[in-house]
């Protein structure tokens, strides 16, 4: 047996009984879903009705817990799963949620809390005043340390392709910190410009926002630290904050300098390794310089965004194509080479006179244009075939080039294109034309030039393996265009040559791989990007340049191949509907988007797309949910003194059995929003008795009692009795026996606080029943509390914030009376934590009707559940006030050592027999 | 044991003489800081040359603040701790426990009360607050200056609890104990046990007879051997030391008493309440068919035949008068707890034997908290009336012309005109008041408070221990209450027995006196003084010299002042370290 007890939950009534059972001698083991034991007495001001102080008596009993030595804690862990066997031997499981922190390390100084970028509502202050994701529960925590928060991967981190902490660099920007979210996005790619604009944002569809208003900005969010970056510090260096290993003596190359090959160089660059990439045009950037026009992504911005591996030691050779790759490793003595070369080859149309003059592909057309090679359009009409974002990028270039028509040419519908909506949406604003369901079968040539293109019409067949219809032809039908100019989109591949003897092509051309590792069947040559998937986008580059940077590091220091967190082994995404049920209420925000200059037909390349000004990137931001709450950003890790922050931290289970099972799992507290006619949620100044003990406590919100809404200092404070409690029509038809003391106690303490402050209590009974209890309530009277009988119907609120109580004056006039307060507490009640329902296995734990653990035999055995060695300590069974809950743990305490000794009876006399 | 080893020193930090104590002033949230001054405070003790560490904290308390109390008597190898915060009753064992963790003797440390001795008492006057807290603090300071390691006594327990009182809570008790490996001796004054619930019918909630949960608890400790059950017997003495009493039980006899000799590791103390007796003409008593409810419950549990009769007559009506001798202005203040839903309940039991019974409540707020609110609703779908009377204007009740009785109310809904509803039986809604037990108490002396019922620790945190060692209370000696939270607590003491008695040895303070025996000239003052009968004399060569039993002193310093040699010092609290303290607290140099 690991452990004599299992002790389920460390409120009042768990501690007492851990450190009961420990002081007889037996082990316990105490498991406690929050990161601090303490349970909600931790959180009160004073208790009814020796006005002690909660922190003072509560957290010694919560330090003797975890220093006592036959107690183990954990906490920020679950119980499922309990299953008694043949012998009266409990197994349950244990689930360590993951803290994301190493808590040997954690010091608790806090400074990862100081340094978060996400606020969510703090739920040791009733959400009266926000946390952080990275936080210590409160200031009095047993034991004191940090948490971060991580409900999930956001859905904007999990859809980039690149594993870009979308999530991450958003939440900084909120905060002010632009440097800090380039850096961000500098510590996985240098091409952090270049992404702000050409990057098609697959983040911003999956954004939760986008379910409200509309997403946030998150590729103009990026743009503008990037710009800020550049702005503030040149088109070079990342400054100091990105690190840089020192040279380790090795060498790789990349052939090729893409988005995935840049991104590779500058990984290994940063661990140290001499990186030289080798190009063989002109200039380094692949497409990013070379097809994308640069009104969508200037020269300058590539250049800048190159300029960061250039800065840190990247040699980028250009001029230099690469004909032999085992020559590399054999010949120039590079200790790994990747592939990363994209997709050169463009696809033809396989039509007679393809070839005549007029007739390019878009590829060759749009690196002229880049390269100062554009030719005259003026007045020409151009036919663009296909359907992709490079058709776009052509057809917008000939207009901007002067040509009078530019159209394209496609064989299925609009629905089907392959192009990002936004860039069709964009060349249509821009005056290109569209035609469907048309596909070439004949560049028409007129003494060796274009005349027109001969079309066939289509039209939709079923679905292809893709999923989209395919087209097939209409039988006979056939119409022509004529032009001056044919540009062909159809597609592109990888160019083989270079590696099909070293290392094989596949389909299409592309190099083999492991996908997982991106290793080929040369185990020091690697490939990343579109050469080994085909064409695909910038992100999805990057992302592959990632990794293949980790696997050829891992591959050269003789790990094993794995361990790529960036993409691999993320967090599950959080769904939209966990978000938006979290959230309690939403400010309307309207949707910030970037201004893009759209005139029709425009005729030069300047940059279309406008800046975000600060306010609306803060704003922008500001819109964010925070889906997964922790953001990824990184401050915490770079704030922590202890190093001890682990986002690879994951869950850990382990099975234990024990002799017995106490459940304390305490109460939840009535949710005042069911009873609207109250109006908690929708009028800020109407507050729970739980929000005003938070008020009143040491460790307060406001370090004053003040009402919500507006900051006012409260005069009039109505108290309303018997919310969720005695009321059938919540469910709830027992007496919560807590509340009417608890608000008397806070009646004495605001009097106290504030000593002008009239405070009324609107009772049903007055049920001061125990030990002083009475003597405690006359007390408040002769401090001056009011005490009104008869139930409050219903409270309004007036324009300044006030609230009106409307009630029937059952002892005075018998009328109807509307009285006016500044602040209402509700006197809210206990309600079963029905959490307990999910710690049994087969063996279901009896409830009685109202959902609270059963005492079977209450009169005699309180305690005793109707497992035999399962026992309920405090709330978990019904409403108890602070010594209730202690008295009935020493009894269940009681109940537990006769369990134990009985059984030890029992099995020393099979022992014997 | 008076020798210091450290004199009191010269300024000078080579001094060998000096000490390094930590000083921790708490700000206790704001309990203290909203008055005090804590970092004035800190500064004026900060520079003396013995203290090594003065940090103002949030919570001396927190876990957190442990840690770093551990740390720094480790780090700054301090030989001394004082801690302004609260009452000692509160931390004296927390702050002991951090010294223990930190490898430092718990008897270097000092509590000094800057909460209930100062900020608490005067908080309008935070300079004079400020002013008080730095002279506590200095007094806590020269205290601890002088402080002397000193080892707790360990003294073996005995496996056994003498449980006093043979009702409900004192029957479960008993079996709890026996449940655990512990004997247990029973003391019952009555001839018979039970108690009160001995003799009722079905109560509430679940309406099983009282009767048949105390014959049923007397049956399981027949099986039980460990249990011997003495009634008609009394606890008469108690002598020895924590955890190894020697109990004194008289018993009756039929024809001769006896006095029997036990010794026993604990006691729980569980005698009960009785109930309260109204005087001839409150509220009609006296008057024919005016009958309190512990009168009525017999009654209603003997009635036959579909009917309810008192005197032959058949009852057709009838008020309740609630808080009869309880929330009295003058008088018991306090609240009885169990009365509303006791009466409550009876009504659904006369409502079973006779629903065309009309009933009608008179009371001050009906507090049937938690689940008995289930049996209030019940009750009034029954047709109970329930109407309430203002706190200073009770029900006055008189018997009318035709015999029956009339009562006449305010009623709080209808009022201020009076009404007069005529009834067949008026129950007078009684509730418990403390037993009278003066001989156990000043043999235990036991704590009471000021309603007449026995005191816990603390009512919050340590509901069923008592100042007095080894000595639990439980049950209605302590407050009143229903039967199942009795014998909650009962099981309670249960548990804090165990853990006191369950290791096999305890371990004392050791803040006793000590005799200086060069000193002592044998006069035998001393002897007389101590309530313990902890100092003994012992012959020598000069006559005699006194000694005194570590294990039953209790360190109240009784002795020490009547000795007129000075030669009795308490430990911990010796002359020199009062003196020393006197001096911090007039903020002098220490006399050397």
């Amino acid at each position: 047996m690991d452990y004599d007890v299992l002790v389920i939950g460390s409120g009042i009534g768990g501690m007492e009984s851990s450190i009961k059972l420990g002081d007889m001698g037996y082990k316990v083991l105490l498991v406690e879903k929050e990161a601090s034991v303490g349970g909600r007495m931790i959180l009160l001001s004073k208790v009814f009705p020796t006005l002690d102080c909660a922190s003072c008596i509560s957290g010694p009993k919560m330090s003797s817990t975890i220093n006592h030595p036959n107690i183990t804690t954990k906490t920020y862990s679950e119980v499922s799963g309990i299953r008694r066997d043949a012998t009266g031997t409990f197994h349950a499981t244990v689930t360590e949620k993951p803290t994301f922190v190493d808590w040997a390390a954690c010091t608790g100084c806090s400074d990862c809390q100081t340094a978060c970028t996400v606020a969510v509502p703090d739920q040791f202050n009733s959400d009266l005043v926000a946390r952080r994701a990275a936080y210590i529960a409160f200031p009095q925590a047993v034991p004191k340390k940090a948490v971060l928060e991580r409900e999930g991967t956001s859905p904007c981190i999990g859809a980039c392709p690149a594993g870009i902490k979308a999530h991450g660099y958003v939440s900084l920007v909120r905060n002010g910190k632009d440097e800090e979210a380039f850096q961000l996005v500098l510590d996985a790619t240098p091409l952090v410009g270049t992404l702000g604009r050409a990057c098609y944002a697959p983040c911003e569809s999956e954004c939760t926002r986008t379910k409200l208003e509309g997403p946030v900005p998150i590729r103009l969010i990026k743009r503008f630290a990037a710009d800020q970056h550049y702005t503030a510090q040149g088109a070079t260096p990342s400054g100091p904050a990105i690190e840089v290993a020192p040279p380790n003596g090795r060498s790789v190359v990349v052939v090729g300098s893409g988005p995935a090959g840049l991104t590779a160089a500058w990984q290994l660059a940063r661990k140290g390794y001499a990186v030289t990439i080798v190009e063989k045009r002109a200039q380094p950037g692949g497409y990013l310089r070379h097809a994308i026009p640069a009104y969508r992504l200037p020269h300058d911005v590539v250049d800048a965004d190159i300029a960061n591996l250039t800065s840190i030691g990247v040699t980028i050779r250009c001029n230099e194509p690469v004909t032999d790759l085992a020559a590399l490793k054999e010949r120039d003595g590079f200790d790994a080479v990747i592939v990363a070369t994209g997709t050169q080859d463009a696809t033809a149309m396989n039509v007679p006179n393809e070839h005549v003059a007029g007739s390019v592909n878009g590829l060759d057309f749009l690196d002229d244009v880049a390269n100062g090679k554009a030719p005259d359009l003026t007045g020409k009409k151009v036919v663009v075939v296909g359907g992709g974002n490079v058709a776009m990028d052509a057809a917008r270039v000939c207009l901007r080039l002067g040509a009078a028509e530019a159209k394209v040419v496609y064989r299925r519908t609009r629905a089907e294109m392959p192009a990002h909506h936004v860039e069709a949406d964009d060349a249509e604003a821009e005056g290109a034309v569209f035609e469907f369901l048309v596909a070439p079968i004949e560049v028409i040539a007129d003494g060796g030039r274009v005349a027109g293109l001969r079309l066939q019409t289509m039209r939709l067949g079923e679905p292809d393996t893709s999923g989209r219809r395919s087209p097939e032809p209409v039988p006979g039908a056939q119409t022509s265009v004529a032009c001056d100019m044919v540009i062909s989109t159809i597609g592109m591949s990888p160019d083989a040559t270079l590696y099909e003897q070293v290392a094989g092509a596949g389909r299409g051309g592309r190099i083999k791989v492991d996908p997982r590792t991106l290793q080929t069947d040369v185990p020091y040559l690697f490939a990343a990007g579109d050469v080994t998937t085909g064409a695909t986008d910038i992100t999805t580059a990057i992302g592959a340049g990632r990794r293949a940077a980790h696997m050829v590091d891992r591959w050269l220091n003789g790990q094993e191949l794995t361990g790529f967190s960036a993409l691999d082994g993320r967090l599950d995404v959080v769904g939209a509907d966990q978000v938006l049920r979290r959230q309690t209420a939403y400010g309307h925000r309207n949707p910030v988007k970037g201004a893009v200059d759209l005139v029709p037909r425009p005729r030069d390349f300047h940059e279309i797309e406008a800046p975000l000004t600060p306010a609306e990137a803060r704003s922008g931001a500001g819109s964010c949910l925070d889906c997964g709450v922790c953001s990824e950003c990184q401050e915490c890790v770079h704030a922590c003194p202890a190093d001890a922050i682990r986002m690879d931290q994951r869950e850990k289970v382990s099975q234990v059995t024990v002799g017995a099972v106490v459940v304390s799992t305490g109460y939840k507290l009535f949710a005042a929003d069911a009873k609207p006619e109250y109006g908690w949620g929708r009028y800020p100044n109407v507050i729970t008795g739980m929000q005003m003990d938070r008020l009143l406590a040491p460790t307060r919100p406001y370090n004053t009692v003040l009402r919500p809404g507006d900051g006012k200092v409260p005069e009039r404070i109505a108290y309303i009795s018997c919310t969720g409690s005695r009321d059938q029509q919540v469910g709830n038809p027992l007496c919560s026996k807590v509340c009417c003391m608890y608000s008397i106690k806070q009646n004495q303490l605001i009097m106290g606080a504030l000593p002008l402050a009239d405070v009324t209590m609107h009772y049903m009974d007055m049920r001061a029943a125990g030990k002083r209890y009475d003597e405690f309530y006359e007390q408040a009277k002769d401090m001056g509390a009011q005490y009104i009988r008869g139930r409050v119907s219903g409270v309004t609120e007036k324009e300044n914030g006030d609230l009106v109580l409307r009630y029937e004056d059952t002892e005075g006039t018998g009328r109807i009376v509307e009285a006016e307060y500044d602040l209402v507490v509700l006197a809210v009640g206990i309600q079963p934590n029905r959490d307990v329902e999910r710690l049994f296995g087969d063996e279901r734990l009896g409830l009685d009707e109202f959902f609270y653990v059963a005492e079977p035999s209450d009169e005699l055995d309180p305690g005793v559940t109707d497992i035999p060695g399962v026992f309920v300590a405090g709330t978990a069974s019904g409403a108890k006030d602070i010594v209730d809950s202690i008295v009935h743990a020493g009894a269940a305490v009681a109940q537990v050592a006769a369990h134990l000794e009985r059984s030890k009876v029992a099995s020393t006399a099979e022992v014997l027999a | 044991m008076s020798e210091n080893p450290t004199a009191p020193g010269l300024p000078g930090d080579d001094e060998p003489g000096r000490r390094r104590i930590g000083v921790y002033i708490c700000h206790c949230g704001g309990n203290i800081s909203d008055y005090v001054d804590v970092a004035r405070v800190r500064a004026a003790i900060a520079d003396d040359p013995d203290v090594m560490v003065a940090e103002t904290t949030l919570f001396a308390c927190a876990d957190g603040q442990q840690h770093t109390m551990v740390h720094d008597i480790q780090n700054q190898h301090l030989d001394g701790l004082v801690v302004a915060s609260c009452s000692p009753k509160l931390h004296t064992t927390t702050f002991r426990g951090v010294s223990r963790r930190a490898d430092l003797n718990p008897y270097a440390y000092t509590q000094v009360n800057i909460r209930e001795q100062d900020s608490w008492a005067h908080t309008d006057d935070h300079e004079g607050a400020t002013e008080r807290a730095i002279a506590l603090v200095k007094a806590g300071i020269a205290k601890t200056r002088l402080s002397t390691p000193l080892s707790p006594l360990r003294v073996e327990t005995v496996p056994a609890t003498m449980v006093v009182g043979g009702g409900v809570t004192g029957l479960r008790t008993a079996i709890g104990l026996a449940d655990i490996g512990l004997s247990v001796i029973v003391v019952e004054r009555e001839a018979e046990l039970g108690g009160w619930l001995g003799r009722l019918g079905p109560t509430f909630p679940h309406d099983t007879p009282g009767r048949d949960q105390i014959a049923g608890l007397v049956a399981q400790i027949a099986q039980r051997p460990t249990i011997t059950v003495l009634t008609d017997a009394e606890l008469v003495g108690k002598t020895g030391s924590f955890g190894n009493y020697t109990a004194k039980v008289h018993v009756r006899g039929e024809t001769t008493d006896e006095l029997r000799q036990f010794q026993v590791g604990t006691f729980v103390i569980a005698t009960g309440a009785d109930v309260y007796s109204p005087e001839v003409g409150e509220l009609g008593y006296g008057i024919d068919g005016v009958v309190t409810l512990h009168e009525f419950g017999t009654l209603v549990d003997e009635a036959t035949g579909g009917a309810l009769t008192w005197h032959g007559r058949r009852v057709r009506s009838i008020a309740y008068v609630y808080c009869v001798g309880n929330r009295q202005a003058e008088g018991n203040a306090y609240c009885s707890k169990f009365c509303c839903a006791a009466t409550v309940h009876a009504s659904i039991k006369v409502s079973k034997v006779d629903p065309s019974i009309r009933q009608f409540h008179l009371h001050r707020d009906v507090r049937a908290y938690g689940r008995y609110e289930l049996l209030y609703t019940e009750s009034r779908e029954r047709g109970s009336v329930y109407l309430r009377y203002p706190d200073d204007a009770p029900p006055a009740i008189e018997q009318s012309a035709d015999g029956r009785l009339a009562v006449t109310l305010v009623d709080a809904l209808t009022g201020p005109d009076e009404l007069t509803i005529p009834v067949d039986l008026v129950v007078l809604v009684t509730g418990m008041v403390p037993r009278q037990n003066e001989a156990l108490t000043s043999l235990l002396k036991l704590p009471t408070g000021d309603d007449g019922f026995y005191n816990e620790i603390h009512p919050k945190l340590r509901p069923v221990e008592t100042v007095v060692d080894g000595v639990m209370i439980a049950g209605a000696c302590q407050g009143p209450k229903p039967a199942n939270e009795a014998v909650s607590g009962g099981l309670a003491a249960v548990t804090q027995s165990a853990g006191i008695l369950k290791r096999g040895f305890a371990e004392l303070d050791p803040l006793v006196a000590t005799v200086n025996e060069a000193a002592c000239t044998g006069c035998g003052e001393c002897l007389t003084t101590c309530p313990y009968d902890a100092i003994s004399a012992y012959p020598c060569d000069t006559g005699q010299k006194a000694l005194v039993s570590a294990a039953n002193c209790k360190g109240c310093g009784g002795c020490v002042p009547v000795c007129p040699e000075d030669a009795i010092d308490l430990l911990g609290y010796t002359s020199a370290q009062m003196l020393a303290a006197i001096d911090g607290l007039a903020d002098r140099e220490p006399v050397a």
